[in-house]
């Protein structure tokens, strides 16, 4: 089922890193992300995998889940990875056949693209697991503000992404019952050529679309009988506000960080 | 015979997540041929995946759903056949709704199915008939109707495949009283002229009470009574617990009990409430019985 995807969603609870301001994850899953780009050596890449999987243990969500999260991209991962082995000439050659050479260089390159990607993703997933949709707007929001020098509409993009992201669950539902409702009238989703199965999904879509542009409609007209019109003047019901726990995880961010720095000079760098 | 059957049924939602909870825990009923059967239970309860169930849409976590005898799953691949024999009417089943025309989208059952032309035409227009869709309808778009016309049309979709078993699920939520009753009076009286099994699933407890001859409650994901509608209605302290309500007239008469009138509490239904005052009054002295008198004509 299509609920059954796991990455972007959001698991409730009440850990360390639930609780951490969302500017805060914000800033630091930015970083992290960076950081496991700039990490170039053995040591730096796996201070910043213990550093994730620390985190990981942190949020008590089980890791399974995490892992499940990785799945979609494993494909990816594993395409990155094998190019790199076969792409990478210099070092000391392992094995070749005809046109194919297999360097050391090019095997320790290719483990370290695919530790990359999925120690980001990882990173991406704390962050939106641990964090609610509403919030998460908020802090881009709040973030982007002096964009709004230049006269960009930060209000009203995080407006709508904070709608965009509070239909995703729902549509999610309304597909759910959709399919449901027409495999109980015979549809045949799961087989036949893809010629077929694009229009087997007519039946799904239609419906589907219908009822998002009568939502769409119902949630402009309810927001209008509230007066909704746009940031101007516009104050917040819930104020982010930094506390201790904050400071600390910038704290920690930057020590990090730094040793990442420190590590890449420990060779062997790649 | 039991046409359809539930064994030990369980259905867990968001297995090995932290979500994962139980929808229905070890169900075990059985569906008589030929009855209207009333589920009711409080929102959550698990009626809705209880009856989704029945026609293989959910696949059980464990345990075992019998159609005719033998497991719907045996054939996992054969589970279609199993949908065009137990019928599947939704919440707001408006919502499918997507041909160019009614028409289109009654037939799309029976076109998958197999059926051949003549034969989709024919039941088209015999569902339209039980659906109380009148004719002129068929020919116009779907999203055109009223929101009580497209329910009727999606209703015909579903009996247009001629299911042994058809199930409702709350079908008569959003209309106005009017319609309700009009809607429930045609399945009704589908139910009289096909003599197939129907399931309606709804917390209006006048509902039930007026259509079913046996009522299933479910309470918290469990099966907890299967009964005669007036068997189940007399245990009206047990539903009230449960969060449910007996239907308004048996509510009267169980306060009449508590006053100390002797009139028997396991009526559901308007009709029963005026024969029962009928033979209390009868029994009572004659002054009474004009109380009685004024009471039948005022309803």
């Amino acid at each position: 089922m299509i609920k059954d995807i796991t990455i972007g969603q959001f698991f409730p609870g009440n850990s360390a890193v639930h609780r951490l301001d969302p500017r805060i994850k914000f800033v630091l899953t930015f970083a992290a992300i960076v950081f496991v780009f700039v990490a170039n050596s053995a040591a730096a890449i796996a201070l910043m995998t213990l550093a994730v999987f620390s985190v990981i243990a942190l949020t008590r969500i089980p890791v399974k889940l995490y892992f499940k999260g990785l799945k979609p991209i494993l494909v990816i991962i594993l395409i990155t990875s094998l190019l790199n082995i076969f792409y990478i000439r210099t070092g000391n050659i392992l094995w070749s056949w005809k046109f194919i050479t297999i360097t050391d260089q090019g095997l320790m390159r290719s483990v370290l693209i695919a530790v990359r990607i999925a120690v980001m993703i990882l990173i991406s997933c704390v962050l939106t697991y641990t964090t609610s949709p509403t919030d998460l707007t908020d802090a881009i929001e709040r973030l982007m503000k002096p964009l709004k020098v230049i006269r960009v509409p930060v209000h009203e993009i995080a407006m709508m992404m904070t709608i965009a992201l509070r239909f995703v669950p729902t549509l999610l539902e309304e597909t759910d019952k959709i399919t449901s409702a027409q495999k109980a009238r015979g549809a045949d989703l799961e087989s036949g050529s893809l010629m077929q199965r694009v229009r087997a999904m007519i039946p799904i879509l239609i419906p589907l679309f219908v009822s998002a542009f009568r939502r769409a409609y119902e949630l402009a007209m309810a927001m209008e009988c509230r007066c909704y019109h746009g940031g101007e003047g516009r104050t917040r019901m819930k104020q982010l506000h930094m506390s201790s726990r904050d400071y600390v995880a910038l704290a920690l961010g930057a020590i990090l960080f730094c040793g990442v720095i420190l590590c890449n000079l420990i060779p062997p760098s790649l | 015979m039991n046409i359809l059957e539930t064994k030990n049924l369980t259905y867990t939602y968001s297995q090995g997540t932290p979500f994962a909870h139980d929808a229905i825990t070890d169900v075990s009923v059985a569906v008589r041929e030929g009855e209207f059967l009333g589920i009711i239970g409080h929102t959550g309860s698990g009626k809705s995946t209880l009856v989704q169930h029945l026609n293989g849409l959910f696949r059980p976590s464990s345990g075992q759903v019998l159609l005719n005898g033998r497991d719907i799953w045996e054939n996992p691949k054969a589970i279609r056949s199993v949908r065009f024999q137990v019928g599947m009417v939704f919440q707001y089943p408006e919502h499918q709704l997507f041909e160019e025309t009614v028409a289109k989208d009654i037939a799309f059952g029976p076109k998958n199915m197999g059926l051949s032309e003549e034969e989709i035409a024919a039941r088209v227009q015999k569902a339209a008939e039980f659906a109380g869709l009148p004719k002129v309808l068929l020919e116009k778009s779907p999203f055109d109707l009223s929101g009580g016309e497209k329910r009727r049309a999606a209703i015909a979709g579903v009996i247009a495949m001629d299911p042994q078993v058809l199930i409702l699920d709350e079908p008569t939520a959003g209309l106005d009283p009017m319609g309700r009753d009009d809607l429930l009076e045609q399945i009704a009286s589908y139910h009289r002229e096909r003599k197939n099994t129907v399931l309606l699933v709804s917390h209006s407890m006048e509902d039930i009470a007026k259509y079913s001859d046996r009522v299933l409650v479910m309470n918290e994901s469990r099966a907890v009574m299967l009964a005669p509608t007036a068997e189940i209605f007399s245990h009206g302290r047990e539903l009230q617990q449960m969060g449910l309500q007996v239907p308004q007239v048996t509510r009267i008469f169980m306060r009449l009990r508590e006053l100390g009138c002797p009139v028997n509490d396991s009526v559901y239904t308007v009709e029963q409430a005026l024969a029962e005052i009928r033979r209390a009054a009868g029994t009572a002295p004659s002054k009474s019985l004009s109380a009685g008198n004024g009471g039948e004509s005022r309803d």
